[in-house]
């Protein structure tokens, strides 16, 4: 955590909650772009965001200033993704509403047509752990530990999921996007 | 090292996420498979792919909505920082103060089970069982009867009843012709020596003695 994240901490803190926005904002894209990647439908993916951003300001006081901002605030929203995920949907209502989103999802103007397809088809054959692990390790380059600690789970677990998820994004990017791979060979 | 066991290795090796030591067999490996080279080349591709389209397209809050979410934030309040004595002791000198008790726990578990000696804490012995003359006290027509089986032998009240003479106890056997009236049985702690020596009559009237 820097020095300004620390200062705008200790004015929330302290009553000045006009200081939270500037302490968010660098991550609102990143919180609801991971949000839409783990749930693949942006109300809910708002919803997700929003309520991370609630609790990280209500519980902002518990916050360890020892430890990163922006992975205290991934966990939080893992967190909700998952409570939120139990409560609304499982895999299959999921890739349903993400079906009938495909014509008018405002995320598909607002992330591109071609690296939504891809990324979300293949993020569709892991399962919600693997794609976790995936989208933190692989997609927002959080290393082993710190993917551990913000899933709450050890480094093994981490290791293990990871290495599923890379073996079946090959079979599936080899499946539907060879062209992925024409760059390397 | 064969294909199948390397394979396993591939995935954590193409994001550089594999042991040093576990990457250089891989790469001895890899210098002469094609196979294991290929799908590794190909995953890097893969991943690499995703992450550099990933990283160029992101989603972000319209303004308006950004705005009103921040106002909703802010409205509410704070909940204030937990105060307890117990949360200022991190973590690791919880484990290693449950660790530290554990050892101790079983080391004095073992050292009991060592020093103790291995015997039975009583001794059951039947001291006499000699007949004996009736009791002064206890005739059969004044003796109490016993009351409800619960109370004997250790609830029965006594004190109406005259004490038994111990040198009655010690009495020489009697002739034959004398029926068996009072039994004595003494029971021996051998941890402890503690005695405890039970008389009874024929209608299983007791008298306790203590030393």
């Amino acid at each position: 955590m820097d020095e300004k994240e620390t200062r705008l901490v200790e004015l929330v803190l302290g009553g000045q909650t006009n200081a939270f926005e500037p302490l968010v904002t660098p991550y609102r894209r990143l919180l609801l772009t991971l949000a839409y990647r783990l749930c693949r439908n942006v109300e809910e993916a708002k919803e997700i965001s929003q309520e991370t951003m609630l609790r990280a300001f209500r519980y902002l006081g518990s916050f360890d200033r020892k430890r990163s901002f922006k992975n205290w605030l991934l966990q939080i929203e893992m967190n909700v993704w998952r409570s939120l995920g139990a409560r609304t949907a499982d895999e299959g209502t999921l890739r349903e509403l993400a079906a009938q989103n495909t014509t008018e999802d405002p995320g598909e103007r607002l992330m591109g047509n071609e690296v939504r397809e891809k990324l979300l088809a293949c993020l569709d054959g892991l399962s919600p752990r693997e794609r976790e692990v995936f989208l933190l390790r692989d997609i927002e380059g959080r290393s082993i530990k710190e993917t551990a600690g913000v899933l709450r789970t050890s480094e093994i677990s981490v290791r293990v999921h990871l290495s599923r998820a890379r073996a079946k994004i090959r079979e599936l990017v080899k499946e539907r996007f060879p062209g992925l791979m024409e760059g390397r060979r | 090292m064969n294909c199948s066991r390397v394979r396993r290795w591939i995935p954590l090796y193409a994001g550089a996420d594999l042991s040093a030591r576990k990457a250089r067999r891989l790469e001895k490996h890899l210098d002469g498979c094609t196979d294991c080279g290929r799908e590794t080349e190909e995953l890097r591709a893969a991943l690499d792919g995703l992450r550099a389209g990933a990283g160029r397209e992101t989603l972000d809050w319209p303004e308006a909505e950004w705005k009103g979410l921040m106002a909703r934030v802010k409205s509410e309040k704070p909940r204030p920082r937990p105060v307890s004595p117990l949360s200022a002791i991190p973590r690791k000198a919880w484990a290693y103060g449950f660790a530290i008790l554990l050892v101790l726990g079983v080391a004095t578990l073992i050292l009991r089970s060592l020093l103790s000696p291995p015997t039975a804490s009583l001794l059951s012995e039947i001291v006499t069982a000699t007949p004996a003359q009736p009791s002064r006290s206890l005739k059969t027509v004044e003796a109490l009867p016993v009351s409800d089986p619960r109370d004997v032998p250790f609830r029965v009240r006594r004190s109406r009843l005259e004490p038994l003479d111990r040198a009655l106890l010690a009495a020489g056997p009697v002739s034959e012709k004398t029926t068996q009236n009072l039994m004595s049985m003494t029971l021996v702690s051998q941890e402890t020596g503690l005695k405890v020596h039970w008389t009874f009559n024929r209608n299983f009237e007791w008298k306790e003695k203590k030393p």
